[in-house]
This record gives C-alpha cells, structure tokens and sequence, in this order.
C-alpha cells in the first residue's frame, strides 16, 4: 500500500462491540496502514448482559490466538450445548436446540426424511430430540471437547460459551491495547462533519479534546450515536413481529449441577432466560410492556430464581429492527448501534463478530470510502439480520400457548413470507433451511421446527431405498450409541473445576466497563 | 410402505434431457414405487453436435451407475480441464478457464488476493500457472486428483461428449432398465384445469401423475400457459452454427473459444473429430458469412454444417401444476461455457430434493421454482461476464457484447471485484469464485485493492510459498498422463 499515514479508526463505546471490533480489526489489520483507537467512557454503563454465545464464537478467539482456558478462568466461562426452550410450545414442554446434529445422512440424505418417515408409518422411534448426541450430553450436565475423528458420534457437536460479557470486553480490552490499540476516557459531547461529503471527521469530547478520525465505528449501543443520531440512518422497526420491548437482568447465586446449557422459559408475558456461570447464574426476564407490566415482570422474574438474587434486577429498553443500512458514509454501526434481536437465540455476540471480519476484509484503504465496499457490507449485514429475525420468529409463532394474550397475538401475526415458506415446506415435506449464508444451519432450524411442535405430514421418498426393517435397526443402532458414549462423558462442573477453575470472588458484572 | 403421492411419472421429450430426466428419476425413486414412463419424440441432434460438460456431471452418472470408462469408451468422448479463451486476431492475450483451483490458501486467506498483491508488486507470473489444472492442460495431461492435489486445491474435469452417441448410451441404460418406452411423433396434451391429465399420440392415451417436459420447446409446461421471459439483452449472438472438423492428431485436454470480428468460434475436441460451434448475431452477419467465419477461425474443413437459432431465456415457472419442466424447456442459455446439461442435472436434483411428498404439493412446487429461478439467473449472470466485459476491438459484435444488459446482482459482482478483487457470494451458485475471477482477470480488469488482511503476511512468506506452488505444480503435472495415452487406456481396458 501506499507509504502515507495509516488510516485512522476510530471507535465510538467500549462495550462488548467496542473491543471486539478494537481485538478483531488489530488482529486482522497491518499495523503500519491502520491506527486504531477506541473511545470509552466510565460514566456510561453497557448493557453487558450478553452472556451466552453461539460456538462461533471459537473461531473467532481461536482467530485472536487467544488460550481458551485462560480466556474461560478470566470471564468466569462455562461451556455450552444449546438452549432449553421451556413453555414454548405449550406449558410443561422442553427441548433443547443443540448445536450439533441430528442423526446422520443415510442412502445420500438428510437424517430428518429417515425418521419422519419411521414416525409416520407408525413405529416407535421416538422424538427427532433422541437423536442428537449433544442434547443427551446436555441432559447428562455432562462436557468433553468433540473429538477429532469425524467418523464419531463424539463429533457430532459443537460448543458455545457463557460468560461475564462485561469481564470477556475487560479482557479484550487488555488484549487489543497490547497490540496497539489507544484508549482513550471521554464522553462525546459534539460530532463535526464535512460540509460536503456528510462525513464524520471529529467527535469532541467533554474535556475539549478533538478526536479526527477517517473511518467511525459506532459502538455506542442503542443511542447509535453516529449512524442514528449523525448520519440519520432509519430504523427498521420489527416489534410487529418481536413484540418484546423490555428486559429485566438480575443475577442469582450459583446452583448444582452446572448445567452446560442456556435455558428459556416462556412466560405468560414473554420469557426468562437462565445462564450459568462459575460464580453466578444470570437471569433475565424479556418481556413486552404491551402484555406485561415492568411491576409484573419485575415480580415474576425474582420468583423464579433458583438461588439467592446478588443484585436489584436492572431494567432494559429496547426494540426489535435494524437500521437500513450498517454502513453510511464513512461510519460503520456494530452491534446494538447497528440492530437489536432479543437475546432469545444467543445472537447479539456473532452478529458483532460477523460484522467485524466483514468490514476487516471490507475495510477502506488509504485512496478513501469507497461505496462499492460499503455496499457489499450492507448487502451482508441484511443477510445476517434477516435470516436471524426469521429464526426468532419460529420461536413465537409456532406456539399452542393458546388463551394467553400475548402467545395468541404472536401465533396470529402476518409472518414475513421467507419465514412463512420455510414452515410451509417443512411440514410437507420435511425439508429443513438450507442456505449457505447467514446464521442457523439446518439442524438448527429441525431443533425449533419439531421443539415448536411442527410435525411434518410428508418425507423427501428417496428415503424408501432403505426397507423399514433396516431403517428401524439402524434408529436404534443410532439412540444406543448416543446413549453409551454421552454416559461415559465427564460432568460439566467436573471438567471446568479441573479445566479453567475461576476465583471464587469475582468482580460482580455490574463493575464491568 | 405408504403409496407415493405422485406414482406415475410421464416423461416426455427428446433426446439427452429425456433421458437423464427418465433415468434419474427412476433409479433414484423406484424404491419408493414410482414409475415412470418415457415417451420419445423425434431427436434433434445433428451429426456434430456435443456435449461439452461441466464437472458436476460425473457425480450423477455415479447415481446412475454410469461408468466413465465405458461411457467414454462407447461415445468416443474425450475429457476437458477447462477452457481456453482466445482472441483469433491475435491481439489479446488467452487464457485458460480451467476447472480447477488456482493456486492454495496462505495463512488461510484465499490465494487470489496474494496473487493480487504480487502482481502489484511486479510479479511477472499468470494465474493460471497457480493451477493444476490449467498447467495440465496447457501440456496436453489430464490431472488425476489424489490426496496430495486435493490438499492443494480442487482439481475436476468435464468431458467433451459426441451428442448422438451419449443419447444412445443413455436411452439403452433405460431400455436395459425396463423402462416403458413410447416413440411419438407429435403429442397433444390433455388439460383438467390447471394441470394435465393425459396425453394423447397415435391414438394411445397415457396417464400420468407427474409430467415432465423435457421436450425442449416446452410442449407441455406451454400447454399450462406459462410465460417465458428473454434474457437476449444480456447476449449478442442469436445464431448458432454447429460443425464437424477432423481430429486432432494429439486430442487436446479442453475446449478452444476464439473471438473473432463477427462472433466466436468454440473448438471442442472428442476422439473421432473436432466439434466446432460459432456463435453470431443475424443482425450483423449472414448465415453465409458466418460459415466462412467459422471455417476460417477454426481453421478446419467443417462438415456436418447445422445452423439453429439461440434465444436465451426462462420459464417464470419451471414446474407448474403437475408438470415439471427440465433442460431446455425451463431455460435455454447462451452457447458459452456449455451449461445445457448442467442446467438439466439442477432441474433434476431440485426435482428429486423437492419431489411431491404429498397430494398438495405447493409448497415444494414452490421452493423449486424460487431455487431454479435463483440457479438459472447466476448462471445467467456469470455467462455474460465474458460478453460484457470483453475486450475484443475493431467488432460490432464484440462492441453490442459490451452493451449486453446486467442484472443487479451481476452489476454489485462486477463492482465488488473491481473494488477489492473479492466476489461477492450469493446463493445457488453454480460457478467458483475462482471461475468467475478467472474471467475478470482474463478481460484484464484490474481491481483497486485487494482483502487488508493479507498484509499481515510477512512478503518473505508470500514469496516462499509462491516458490513452493510453481514447484508443486510443476512436479505433480510432470507426474500425469498424457490425454492421448489416459485415452488408449480406456480403449485397451475396453478390449481385454
């Protein structure tokens, strides 16, 4: 590149989105063409109750280089399986939404059609949920890394974390400022643009200073203090699909077992979600104002802690959407300052992630802001949004919580038609979302589809090459060796007290930047 | 065993989309009861007409337990490693779209945007001598891929098929099957509303569940009124000449595509001859000229002269009601790059993947039409790459090329690569990035920049593994065989 003075980035909050994009972009990015400094400010609390990830997340430590157990000792980290979904269907049902696999592919195709087709001629195979080894390990409160050898059923999953959102941003922090990245203590008090191109070229700070920068990173959480609030990006409004407006957080204290999985429990105005961690578990009560009142969601959150609650519950607003656009001028919206899906499938940390090498591989160069590159990020950004609000959707939609009014209202909405046609197409035969691009696999959308009580009335028929005979002793070959080899599996709360034990007094998350 | 929802297939066409459709379907649905009928029309093929194919074609002769030995042995094909685009006058320097990877990851970034940035930096190499492929190709081997090659990148193949001969092939496969077979020569199709109920030739009455029309044409998906819309603002020619020429003495491992003033002339060798297609525009060239163009690029005595009419375009429906339209019936594309059969093996896996599970079957009608429409436009998209940014001069033809229309989706990839030498990825993408890069690059687009991580490669690396690629390439091309002595093989294998 040309050997003039290195871009200047300049990044806007320091919260969770602030220092993965701060560690992320130094990572990526040559020192010597990049000048990365990140504005924070003590007086402004992150909403940090970003606590459960999806296993994506690996890749992207794993792209730090950082040490996984280490990583895990310093933000009080327990592995993750999946999500329990309690309630969602109807009252008394759970299943779990795994990451890993159902079955295996048999005769060229998808192990959904095989078991499809054993249920509806009548045998007695069971729910689809016996099939997935990370779900029996899962129930077992049992953890071990996948193994290697692809040909194991100890290979079929994936694992995630849970962890202080606000202690993994602490350690990020530590990490991107010792490769270079300045921080620098401020609250933004004015923005100045250029006349002309619209640009942001300085934010002022309270104590006077002026920061310039060429390229702007809004990290500042809902307020989206650049894109929203400068550049005038508009906000997509999704509530009429995701009516939940409001969150109260409050962590509890730690129970037995240490379960390896994120559970959400639906609730007659929303849902409480339950994390564990080492020191605590967190808990939250997502819920819409329309439906619930912030007293009522207050008292049925603190009712259904399992342990002794550490904290006043702390209230959130907030509204499902995304801005039309990521990218605008030379201002760049990750995380909050750039969309909101409740936290219900775990999505808030990769959508940061995807966004940050995104824009690493979209980043301007020193020659300016270049549209065509903007236009590839936005063109991906809706792609990651959109494909995820589905997924969420599926979650409300599809319910039998029947007489309750906020199910009822969301079991009759106007679903968007890409959501629409994926259920049509399940339940005729049995076909899963298969696209290439975007959050959720297909073994993700077969967990929620049958969890929700979707039963498919047709099977793809290349499945028939197998007689029914062969199809039921390989079922049941199948179920028994989940069974054995998740048995053999060492419990969660073992494997982290001898892998990545954290000290017992931790920081309360509140103390977090 | 529950009865199939659509028990009786009734496959209706001519020649090699018939006849995929009515093997694919019967050996992959048989088990669940399904039957299927074919009835043949009249072919179409000419003495010289081929198929030249793409990669993705081996797979489902393997469904269809079609050996590629025997096969080539029986048509008298040859295998192709790609393409080589060539200006016939000379001015612009060829290059060669193999079927391969070109070149192997660096710190697991993509090999190109290396590529980029040592070119920048005055690297004096082509892309193509990164590839296993094209390298092979160029010395006249094929490349058997092994664990090794594989570790360097995909290296695939197609073959050049001689089309009256593979149709044979495939219609005995049906017949050795026991396969009802009715020969007609017109049919009349029997509508109840919006879906067909019978057909109806030589005073026979044929039901059927399920149609499939693979008559090219489009004679049954017609019959349910369905539209079709013309993509011939994305493509000059709307005239093809196919021909025979003489074989090569030594049968090159791939096709030939020569720019010439009034069209472009495609070489596609198989045992016995050369294939030649020319492809023009009728409002800038005669059939007579066209002739003298054809013989004159290619540089052969042609025989076996054919002239047929091209209009590339889709069916806003591929299936609609009870009838399911593969091949050429759903879209017919541009000569280039030879997706014809490809198009028909999409048809047929969507089909198979989406094949009624039920007496209302909307939703996987549906899903098919939105998956084939999504298919057929980027191959669409990717085929006009060549026209639009070609750098043919002194050429009415090759300057209305560069008028060709582009969809949004072809304008942002175009953009996009120009920006930053990246292309942008979409959904239901018949074409590596490595291939539609092959074709910037080869129209001598430059991009503005490359991806920024790269940078964190130290050059000495870079320059390391470069050295270690060339040599790689170069040995494991050393280590092939020949395309004439892999060719003798099969014959030999055949005859002990």
């Amino acid at each position: 590149m040309m050997p003039t003075a290195p871009l200047k980035v300049v990044i806007v909050g320091g919260g969770t989105a602030g220092w993965m994009s701060a560690a992320g972009l130094v990572r990526l990015l040559a020192s010597a063409d990049y000048d990365l400094t990140l504005i924070e400010s003590d007086e402004i609390g992150t909403v940090g109750v970003g606590e459960a990830t999806l296993p994506h997340i690996k890749t992207f430590n794993d792209m730090l280089g950082i040490n996984e157990a280490e990583f895990m000792r310093d933000t009080q980290a327990t592995f993750k399986l999946g999500i329990e979904f309690v309630g969602w269907d109807k009252p008394g049902d759970a299943y779990i939404h795994p990451f890993g696999t159902f079955g295996e592919p048999w005769a060229g195709l998808d192990f959904q059609h095989h078991w499809t087709r054993a249920m509806l001629a009548g045998e007695d195979v069971g729910p689809l949920h016996d099939y997935s080894y990370a779900i029996e390990a899962a129930n077992n409160a049992a953890f071990e890394f996948p193994n290697e050898d692809t040909k194991s059923i100890r290979s079929t999953y994936a694992y995630a974390y849970h962890f202080d959102a606000g202690l993994y941003a602490n350690f990020l922090r530590g990490w991107a400022m010792a490769r270079g990245v300045s921080r620098i203590e401020g609250q933004i008090v004015d923005v100045g643009r250029n006349a002309g191109s619209g640009h942001v070229e300085t934010v002022t700070l309270k104590s006077g200073a002026v920061i310039a920068g060429d390229l702007f990173i809004d990290c500042s959480g809902f307020r989206s203090l650049l894109l929203g609030q400068t550049m005038g990006v508009a906000w997509q409004d999704w509530s009429e699909w995701l009516p939940c407006d409001r969150a109260f957080a409050v962590p509890c204290a730690r129970t037995e077992p240490l379960l390896p999985y994120t559970r959400a429990t639906a609730q007659p105005g929303g849902w409480i979600w339950r994390i564990g961690l080492q020191h605590r578990t967190g808990n939250g009560h997502v819920f819409s104002s329309a439906f619930c009142s912030e007293d009522q969601a207050r008292e049925t959150l603190l009712g259904q802690l399992d342990g002794a609650a550490l904290a006043e519950p702390r209230l959130l607003r907030f509204q499902a959407g995304r801005r039309a656009k990521a990218w605008e001028g030379n201002v760049i919206g990750i995380g909050l300052a750039g969309g909101f899906l409740e936290p219900l499938e775990s999505t808030s940390i990769f959508l940061i992630q995807a966004a940050v090498t995104d824009l690493a591989n979209l980043m301007p160069t020193r020659g300016g802001i270049d549209r065509r590159l903007a236009d590839e990020y936005n063109r991906l950004f809706e792609v990651h949004y959109d494909r995820t609000r589905d997924f969420i959707v599926l979650h409300y939609c599809a319910n039998r919580r029947e007489g309750e009014p906020l199910w009822d209202h969301v079991r009759n909405m106007r679903l968007p038609d890409s959501l629409a046609h994926k259920i049509a197409l399940f339940e005729a035969n049995a076909a899963a979302p298969d696209y290439k691009y975007g959050l959720f696999s297909r073994d993700s959308w077969l967990a929620v589809l049958v969890g929700q009580g979707i039963v498919p009335r047709g099977y793809n028929r290349l499945a028939d090459s197998l007689t029914l005979d062969e199809l039921g002793s390989k079922l049941r070959d199948l179920k028994r060796r989940i069974r054995t080899n998740a048995a053999a599996m060492t419990g969660h709360g073992d494997f982290i007290a001898n892998y990545c034990p954290a000290p017992t007094a931790a920081k309360p998350m509140e103390s977090a930047a | 065993m529950m009865p199939p929802p659509c028990g009786r297939v009734v496959v209706v066409g001519r020649d090699a989309a018939l006849w995929l459709a009515t093997n694919v379907i019967r050996t992959a649905l048989a088990p669940a009861g399904v039957t299927v009928t074919a009835v043949e029309l009249p072919s179409r093929l000419e003495p010289a007409d081929v198929h030249a194919t793409l990669p993705p074609l081996e797979a489902l002769h393997n469904q269809l337990r079609i050996e590629e030995a025997a096969l080539l042995r029986a048509v008298g094909g040859a295998f192709t490693l790609g393409q080589n685009f060539a200006d016939a006058g000379g001015a612009e320097p060829a290059f060669l779209h193999a079927y391969g990877a070109y070149g192997t990851a660096i710190d697991n970034q993509d090999f190109f945007a290396y590529w980029l940035k040592a070119r920048g930096l005055g690297l004096p190499v082509g892309l193509e001598d990164f590839s296993l492929t094209a390298a092979a190709a160029r010395q006249g081997r094929l490349l058997i891929p092994d664990d090794e090659t594989e570790k360097y990148g995909r290296s695939d193949y197609g073959y050049h098929l001689p089309a009256a001969a593979y149709v044979r092939s495939l219609k005995g496969l049906a017949v050795h099957d026991g396969v009802t077979i009715h020969a007609a020569d017109a049919i009349e199709v029997l509508r109840d509303g919006d879906r067909i109920e019978a057909l109806a030739f030589d005073g026979q009455r044929i039901e059927g569940d399920l149609f499939v029309d693979a008559t090219g044409e489009g004679l049954l998906i017609d019959a349910l009124g369905t539209e079709r819309e013309s993509w011939r603002s994305y493509f000059p020619g709307d005239r093809m000449l196919v021909a025979s020429g003489p074989k090569f003495g030594s049968i090159p491992a791939y096709a030939e595509i020569r720019a010439g003033s009034g069209g472009w002339t495609g070489l596609y060798p198989s045992q016995a001859r050369s294939h030649v297609v020319h492809v023009y525009a009728s409002s800038l060239c005669s059939d007579e000229e066209a002739r003298r163009d054809a013989a004159e690029n290619s540089g052969l005595a042609l025989t076996d002269v054919d002239i047929q009419a091209v209009d590339p375009g889709m069916r806003t429906k591929a299936w609609a009601g009870n009838c399911v339209a593969i091949g050429a019936a759903a879209a017919t594309f541009d000569p280039i790059h030879n997706v014809e059969l490809h198009a028909v093996q999409l048809g047929l896996i969507h089909l198979l993947a989406f094949y009624p599970a039920g007496s209302d079957f909307s939703a996987e009608r549906a899903e098919y039409n939105r998956l084939m429409r999504s298919s057929f436009e980027r191959i669409r998209d990717f085929q006009a790459v060549h026209y639009r940014l070609n750098p043919y001069a002194g050429s009415a033809f090759w300057a209305q090329a560069r008028q060709g229309d582009a969809s949004p989706e072809l304008a942002h990839t175009i953009a996009l690569f120009q920006a930053r030498g990246e292309i942008a990825p979409y959904e239901d993408e018949s074409f590596s990035p490595d291939s539609w890069r092959t074709f910037f690059i080869g129209h001598g687009l430059v991009p503005d920049s490359y991806l920024p991580p790269i940078d964190r490669t130290p050059p000495e690396t870079m320059k390391a593994q470069f050295r270690t690629m060339l040599g790689f390439v170069k040995e494991q091309v050393l280590r092939q065989p020949t395309h004439d002595a892999y060719l003798q093989t099969i014959a030999r294998r055949g005859n002990g």
